[in-house]
């Protein structure tokens, strides 16, 4: 009956136009793909590039209620474990203090009027998602917080080592992650990330003061 | 007695219901803007700009189509985006009005977009455009059309962009808009796969006042500084990227009450 019933709607118009009909997804993805490479007129293509998505992206862009599949899932953890890289010094937790400033530091690559923004280094953009010291209001909450990590977790190197590879890839142990993958894109420096782990985990760091 | 004592509970429960966020210093300020809206005084040049004789063929905007007719302002922002036969396109407000800019009155397209947010230097006759615009649906309800082939395939490219990981940070728009009472730092994210959240955004947020920046930012300047704070390039203006995304957002907001423009931090 229904179909009969869209049959007669459509009539009219299928000598005109044609039933309309949503596209399927491989029609959506070419069309929405052709969007992105015409959506930044002007801009250079080393900036452009950074639309372009890699492998793990794509894997990790699931729509609405679309579940990561186990396989994929595997996938994404294989390639972030394949890729990850340790400082030169092999020492994983660095200087608290640096870490302190840069996990407050929100800045970093930005782009407008076709020109990066320019600062002698990213900030780690911590404080943006998560509650670190916990006297600090100024702090958001799409991750959890991390207030007292240390305290909570101690400094082993155990711990000093899975907070590093976390924040390197994330989605080393949580594939698809929010959270964006800091030193495996580069926006972050092995050095710089050594610097945020003692943030979190060193005892006299504000992080684990009560 | 009885009576006082209803009387006393009922403002107490006023005044706990009228201020959800008591905790919240910033609200105070959001409340006193969101009271007296300096957005009004965009609606106002903007209509001034819109019957006036402008542009090297000094035309008025009064023949200008918005999907309703020509001149006909009330409701439009309300169906928007949708898909024009003349361009073949389909076209959000900002989208429009520069096709009528260009066409009735003949602006050149450069220089509309030159000015299309408004800094130090320059007003944006865009922003009070939308605004005055915007304006003439409140009241009404989000009645977006998903009808023809093109909106169709605008509305599935936009949902296939909202949730889309790209660049440095490997973020898309879902990352931060898809759950409940989420902030950046101390910025509410509103949470897109909530239909009633979504009309609020749709419907009220923008063109919004922006206290930061003392102009009235549209929907495209969103996009923009989005992509911005995604560290990715220049948002080009009225891009199909930024219809596709328009049109996913609107017509999802669909029944959202219009109360434009808004106030935003």
């Amino acid at each position: 009956m229904k179909t009969i019933k869209i049959a007669v709607l459509c009539a009219p118009f299928v000598i005109a136009l044609g039933c309309a009909s949503f596209p399927d997804q491989p029609t959506t993805q070419k069309i929405a793909e052709q969007m992105v490479s015409e959506a930044y007129p002007g801009m250079p293509a080393e900036l452009t590039r950074r639309s372009v998505q890699d492998k793990d992206q794509k894997i990790c862009s699931k729509i609405g209620d679309a579940k990561l599949s186990e396989q994929e899932a595997a996938e994404v953890v294989r390639s972030a474990r394949a890729t990850i890289k340790y400082p030169a010094s092999g020492k994983l937790a660095g200087d608290w203090k640096v870490g302190a400033k840069l996990a407050y530091d929100g800045g970093g690559s930005r782009i407008r009027g076709g020109k990066v923004e320019k600062l002698k280094e990213n900030g780690a953009n911590c404080s943006n998602c998560h509650v670190l010291d916990p006297r600090e209001v100024n702090a958001g909450n799409v991750g959890p917080s991390l207030a007292g990590y240390g305290a909570q977790r101690g400094n082993s190197e155990a711990v000093v080592k899975y907070t590093y590879e976390k924040i390197y890839n994330p989605w080393v142990y949580f594939p698809c992650s929010n959270m964006p993958r800091m030193g495996h894109n580069g926006y972050l420096t092995p050095e710089q990330i050594t610097a945020v782990v003692a943030y979190l985990v060193d005892p006299e760091s504000p992080v684990n003061k009560k | 007695m009885l009576k006082l004592r209803g009387g006393i509970a009922a403002i107490a429960f006023i005044c706990l219901s009228g201020s959800g966020h008591a905790a919240d210093p910033l609200a105070v300020g959001r409340q006193m803007l969101a009271e007296d809206n300096p957005g009004d005084l965009w609606v106002l040049r903007g209509e001034k700009l819109f019957y006036e004789k402008r542009g090297p063929k000094q035309a008025s905007l009064e023949k200008c189509d918005l999907g309703l007719g020509p001149g006909k302002v009330e409701g439009a922002f309300a169906q928007l985006p949708r898909y024009f036969a003349d361009t073949d396109k389909v076209q959000d407000l900002e989208s429009r009005l520069l096709t009528c800019m260009i066409g009735l009155q003949g602006f050149k397209r450069e220089d509309v977009i030159k000015t299309r947010f408004s800094d130090l230097d320059r007003d944006s006759d865009m922003e009070a455009l939308v605004s005055f615009i915007g304006s003439r649906s409140n009241g009404l309800k989000m009645n977006v059309p998903l009808s023809h082939q093109k909106e169709k395939e605008m509305f599935k490219a936009g949902e296939y962009l909202f949730h889309r990981r790209n660049g440095p940070l490997d973020f898309s728009c879902a990352t931060c808009h898809s759950e409940d009472g989420k902030r950046i730092r101390l910025q509410d994210l509103p949470n897109m796969s909530d239909p009633r959240q979504m009309q609020a955004v749709v419907a009220t947020a923008w063109p919004a006042y922006r206290g930061t920046q003392s102009t009235v930012r549209t929907m495209q300047h969103r996009l923009y500084d989005c992509n911005w704070q995604m560290r990715l390039p220049d948002l080009g203006y009225v891009s199909d990227m930024s219809i596709a995304l328009t049109s996913y957002l609107n017509y999802s907001g669909n029944g959202g009450v219009i109360q434009l423009p808004g106030v935003r931090r």
